[in-house]
C-alpha cells in the first residue's frame, strides 16, 4: 500500500473532526473560520507560538511513550501521570537537597533521580503483576492517587515555599536547571533528552533482539512463551522502561519549567499521551509526529481561548472526534475487505 | 442446468492489493447435495467461501441464490438469506455454555431475563432431528473438538440456514468424530440442506461428497461428480505438474530404508509425572526414550495427554515428577530457551495460539526463537537485511504463497501459515524435533514434502518426536509408535508390529480397562 494510502484515513477523520467542530462552533455564535486558523497556524505564526508547541510536545511524546512501551508488549500503563508525578518528586527533593552543588554534578542528578523515581513507580505495579499476577490497569491507576497524595505531602511539608498562594516547593538549586537552547522566548534542553529517548526507544523495538522480544510478546504472549522468551520478564521490563519515561517527563518538567514541584504541574499530559498513543496504535516510531500535532491542537487551543474566547474544551472535543473517527476507519477497513 | 442450481457464483474476482486470490472463479451448488470444495493451500477456497458469506467483498461478480441476484454484504445478511458458514478457526466464548454460544447475537423471546427456555426447546428438537448429541448447558471449553464443532453447526442450523460452509472442518477430528459429523451432513442433506464442504483430505471427499469443485491458484479447474472422480485425478487437478508421484513418498509403497538409528540414546523419559494446577494428573509415570537418528511416533485420540508431553519434552510446562535425560545429561530444570539453545524444536499442534503471530511480519514469525543466533542477530542487535534475505529463501524454499517477508501473518492462508511453522522448524540444525500434527492443514504436496524432511532430518542422525491424530501418517514414517491414553503410555510398538487394529485397541483403553 502506498504512504499516501495509509494516510488517507488520518486525514478524512481529521478533517470530519474539525467539521464537526466547526458546526459546534458555528452553534455556538463563534467564527470557525477564524478558530480554525487560530488553532492550526498559532504554532507557525510566532517564535513564541513555535516554541510552546516544542516545550508541550516533550511531556506529550515521554507520556505516550509511557504508554506505548508497555503496550508493545501488550499491557496497559495507565499511570503515566503517577509516574509523572513521582518522578518529578524525585527531581526536585533532588534539586532542593544538593542545591549547592554545581551544575556539572547536580544536573545530572535531577534528571537521573526524576527517571529513577518514575521507574520505581511503574516497578510497584509492574512486580505485582510478575509476583501475583495482579492487573496492571488496576494497579497504575490505583497508584496515581497515591501519588496525588505525595505531591500534596511534598508541596506542603518543611519544604513548602511560603511566599507562594500554592502548594509549592522552594525552588531547586540553580546547578539543577536545565540550560536554555533559545533565551527569548525560552527553550530548555530538555527537548534533547525526549529526541534522544523517542529515538532510542524506535533503536531499540526495531533494531534489538530483545525489543524483538517485546514485540513478538505483545503480537502473541503465548507463542513467545512457547518458543523461549520469558514473558512476565517482558511485562515486567515495559512497564518499567514506560514509567522511566514518564519519570523523565516529570523531571524535565521541574528542571526546565517550573524549578520547583508544583501541584498541579503534570497538567493534562498523561490523558493526552494516552490519546497520542492510540491515535499511533501503538507504535512507538509514530508517536513523536502525533505528538507534534496535538502539540499544535494544545497551544492553538488556548490561543483561540485568548483571542475569541472559544473555551479550549473544544480543542480536547476535536482530538476525541479525531481519535474516534479513526478508530472508526479501523472498522470500515475491515469491512472493506 | 442453471435452473437446477439453489446458488451460482460467476464470474467471481478478487484481489487483495497486489496478489490475485480469486480470478473469475464460478461455483454452483445443488439442491440437497455434499459438495467438495478442494484446492491446494491458498487456491483462494476461503476467501470464495468468505465472499459468499459476506466477510470479504468481490471485486466483481456476481451471487445468485435460486434464481435471484442478491448483493451479500455482511454475515448478518449471509444468514438472512439462509448462508451460514463454520470457519477454519471459529470462535466460541469459552466460559459460556453450550446454550448461551448458540444464542448469542440472535434475538430471544424474552431479551430482558436469562430465561431461555423457549429457545432451548428449539435448539434441543434440532439436536433431535439432526442426530447431534449435545448436553446444552456444558461449558464449551470443556468439550472435545468435535463437539465443538458440532455447535457452531447447531449455531448455524438454529438460525435456519439452508445452506451451510464448512471449512476445513474435520482437521481437528478424531475419526470416530469424523465419522459422526458425517453421519449429521447426511442427514441434513436429506432434511434439505445443502452443504459446501472444505478439505485436503481425498478419502473424505470420495466418501461423502456427491460432487467435487477443485480451484488452483484461485482459478476453476475442474467440476465432476464422485464417480468420476479419482484419488490421482483430483491431485493432478489440485497440483497441476507441480508434484512429482513417482517421487513422492505418501503414493509410493517403498520402504523407508537405510534408516540411521543408532543405539546412542537422545533422550530418556524417567518417570515423569504432571499434575496441572487443578490438581489433575495429566501425564503418569511416563518412560521413553528416543535414540538418534529415531523418529518416534505417539499416538492416540486427541486430548490423552499429547499436548502436555510435548510441552513437558520442551521445558513449556513443569514436571511434578520424574526426570529427563538429554544426551546422559539431566535437563529437567533446564528453561525453554535453554532447551532450544540445545537444539530441541518445537512445532506447535494449535498453529494460532501457540505458533504463530498474526499481528507481525512473515519474517518475525519466521526467526522466532532464533533471533539471538547468527545470522539473524549480533551481539544483541538484528541483523534485519540477513532476516529478509533468509525469510525470502524459505519462502521459495517451502512454497509459503505471500508477498514477501513484510506481508502481516495473518493474510496467509491457514496452510501457508502451517507452512511457515514448518520452515522455521526445519530453518534451524537440530538434535530433537517435537512436532505435534505437523501436517495438519496442509495439502498433499506440503504433507509430503514435511515427510521428506522429517525422514532427511532423521538420515543425519536426529531424532523427533512425532505427535500425531493421523494414523497413517505415523505409519508411514515412524521407526516406533508409542500409544498414549489417559496420560500413559499404554503401549510402545516396533516397525514389526505395526497393525492399524492393535494399535486403534490401545488407543482406546482397551488393554488397561481389561486388566
Ligand atoms: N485478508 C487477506 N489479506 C491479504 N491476502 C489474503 C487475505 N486473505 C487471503 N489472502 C490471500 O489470498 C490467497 C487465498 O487464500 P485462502 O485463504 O482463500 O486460501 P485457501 O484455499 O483457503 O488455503 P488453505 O487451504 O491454506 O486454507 C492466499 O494467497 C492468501 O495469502
Ligand atoms: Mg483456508
Amino acid at each position: 500500500m502506498t504512504q499516501l494510502k495509509k494516510s488517507f484515513p488520518y486525514l478524512v477523520s481529521v478533517l470530519a473532526a474539525f467539521l464537526i467542530v466547526g458546526i459546534l462552533l458555528w452553534a455556538l455564535k463563534f467564527n470557525p473560520l477564524k478558530a480554525y486558523e487560530t488553532i492550526l497556524f498559532t504554532s507557525f505564526r510566532t517564535p513564541n507560538g513555535f516554541i510552546q508547541t516544542l516545550l508541550k510536545w516533550i511531556p506529550l511524546t515521554l507520556t505516550a511513550l509511557a504508554f506505548t512501551v508497555p503496550l508493545s508488549s501488550g499491557k496497559f500503563n495507565i499511570g503515566a501521570e503517577g509516574q509523572l508525578l513521582v518522578g518529578a518528586i524525585g527531581a526536585a527533593a533532588m534539586g532542593i537537597i544538593g542545591k549547592d552543588l554545581p551544575m556539572p554534578v547536580l544536573l545530572p542528578l535531577v534528571i537521573v533521580a526524576g527517571t529513577l523515581a518514575g521507574a520505581f513507580w511503574g516497578l510497584i505495579s509492574a512486580w505485582l503483576l510478575y509476583q501475583f499476577n495482579i492487573n496492571e490497569i488496576l494497579s497504575t491507576v490505583l497508584l496515581n492517587f497515591i501519588s496525588f497524595a505525595l505531591v500534596d505531602y511534598v508541596a506542603t511539608g518543611p519544604w513548602r515555599d511560603p511566599a507562594a498562594g500554592h502548594p509549592t516547593t522552594i525552588q531547586i538549586g540553580q546547578g539543577g536547571f536545565l540550560p536554555m537552547l533559545v533565551s527569548n522566548p525560552p527553550l530548555h534542553s530538555g527537548i534533547i533528552l525526549a529526541i534522544i529517548v523517542a529515538a532510542a526507544v524506535y533503536y531499540f523495538t526495531s533494531k534489538t533482539t530483545a525489543g524483538y522480544e517485546l514485540v513478538v510478546t505483545g503480537a502473541n504472549p503465548r507463542a513467545s512463551k512457547v518458543h523461549g522468551i520469558d514473558i512476565r520478564k517482558m511485562f515486567l521490563f515495559s512497564m518499567v522502561i514506560g514509567a522511566a519515561a514518564a519519570g523523565l517527563a516529570g523531571a524535565i518538567e521541574v528542571a526546565g519549567v517550573h524549578h520547583r514541584l508544583i501541584e498541579g504541574l503534570h497538567s493534562n499530559f498523561a490523558t493526552l499521551g494516552m490519546i497520542i498513543g492510540l491515535m499511533a496504535r501503538g507504535k512507538n516510531s509514530a508517536v513523536p509526529f502525533v505528538a507534534f500535532f496535538i502539540a499544535i491542537l494544545e497551544v492553538g487551543g488556548s490561543a483561540m481561548q485568548r483571542t475569541i474566547m472559544v473555551p479550549v474544551q473544544i480543542v480536547l472535543i476535536a482530538e476525541a472526534l479525531i481519535l474516534i473517527f479513526i478508530l472508526l476507519s479501523d472498522i470500515i477497513k475491515r469491512r472493506q475487505k | 442446468m442453471e435452473q437446477d442450481n439453489i446458488l451460482t457464483m460467476h464470474q467471481v474476482c478478487k484481489s487483495f492489493d497486489k496478489v490475485v486470490a480469486l480470478d473469475e472463479v464460478n461455483f454452483e451448488l445443488k439442491p440437497k447435495e455434499i459438495l467438495g470444495l478442494l484446492g491446494g493451500n491458498g487456491a483462494g477456497k476461503t476467501t470464495l467461501m468468505n465472499i459468499l458469506y459476506g466477510l470479504y467483498k468481490a471485486d466483481s461478480g456476481s451471487i445468485v441464490l435460486k434464481d435471484q441476484a442478491v448483493t451479500i454484504l455482511s454475515p448478518r445478511d449471509a444468514l438472512n438469506h439462509g448462508i451460514g458458514m463454520v470457519h477454519q478457526h471459529f470462535l466460541q466464548i469459552n466460559n459460556y455454555t453450550v446454550l448461551e454460544n448458540i444464542i448469542l447475537g440472535s434475538k430471544v423471546s424474552q431479551p430482558l431475563t436469562s430465561n431461555y427456555t423457549a429457545e432451548a426447546a428449539k435448539i434441543k428438537q434440532l439436536c433431535e432431528r439432526f442426530g447431534l448429541d449435545i448436553n446444552l448447558s456444558d461449558r464449551v471449553e470443556t468439550l472435545p473438538m468435535g463437539t465443538r464443532q458440532k455447535v457452531e453447526i447447531l449455531k448455524a442450523l438454529y438460525r435456519g440456514v439452508h445452506i451451510l460452509i464448512l471449512d476445513e472442518p474435520t482437521t481437528n477430528l478424531i475419526p470416530q468424530e469424523v465419522d459422526s459429523l458425517f453421519e449429521t451432513l447426511k442427514i441434513m442433506v436429506k432434511e434439505g440442506l445443502s452443504i459446501v464442504f472444505i478439505t485436503h483430505k481425498l478419502r473424505e471427499v470420495l466418501s461423502i461428497c456427491d460432487r467435487i469443485t477443485v480451484l488452483r491458484e484461485g482459478k476453476n479447474v475442474i467440476s465432476l461428480t464422485r464417480k468420476d472422480a479419482s484419488d490421482e485425478m483430483l491431485v493432478r487437478a489440485m497440483v497441476g505438474d507441480n508434484m512429482d508421484l513417482d517421487k513422492s513418498i505418501m503414493f509410493t509403497d517403498r520402504d523407508k530404508s537405510g534408516s540411521a538409528i543408532t543405539k546412542k540414546e537422545t533422550l530418556r523419559l524417567e518417570g515423569v509425572s504432571k499434575v496441572n494446577q487443578q490438581k489433575i494428573q495429566e501425564l503418569t509415570d511416563i518412560s521413553l526414550t528416543i535414540n538418534a537418528g529415531e523418529i518416534l511416533g505417539v499416538a492416540g485420540v486427541a486430548g490423552n495427554g499429547q499436548r502436555e508431553l510435548a510441552e513437558v519434552v520442551m521445558g513449556i510446562q513443569p514436571v511434578s515428577a520424574g526426570k529427563l535425560i538429554f544426551n546422559e545429561r539431566d535437563i529437567t530444570s533446564l528453561s525453554t530457551k535453554e532447551r532450544i539453545a540445545q537444539g530441541f524444536v518445537y512445532i506447535p499442534e494449535d498453529r494460532l495460539a501457540d505458533g504463530f503471530l498474526n499481528k507481525a511480519s512473515v519474517a518475525h514469525n519466521l526467526i522466532l526463537g532464533y533471533h539471538n543466533l547468527e545470522p539473524y542477530s549480533r551481539k544483541g542487535i538484528i541483523n534485519w537485511k540477513n532476516v529478509n534475505e533468509s525469510s525470502r529463501k524459505m519462502i521459495t524454499e517451502y512454497n509459503i504463497k505471500t508477498t514477501g517477508p513484510g506481508e502481516i501473518g495473518g493474510n496467509l492462508s491457514g496452510g501457508n501459515i502451517q507452512r511457515v511453522m514448518i520452515a522455521r522448524a526445519f530453518s534451524q540444525p537440530s538434535t530433537l524435533m517435537v512436532a505435534h500434527n505437523p501436517t495438519r492443514g496442509l495439502d498433499i504436496p506440503s504433507m509430503d514434502f514435511v515427510y521428506q524432511k522429517l525422514l532427511q532430518h532423521a538420515a543425519i542422525g536426529a531424532s523427533a518426536l512425532l505427535l500425531s491424530e493421523d494414523l497413517d501418517e505415523l505409519l508411514l514414517i515412524c521407526d516406533r509408535i508409542a500409544v498414549m491414553y489417559r496420560g500413559k503410555v499404554v503401549g510402545i510398538l516396533p516397525k514389526e508390529k505395526f497393525e492399524k487394529y492393535e494399535i486403534g485397541r490401545l488407543m482406546s483403553g482397551y488393554e488397561l480397562e481389561s486388566k
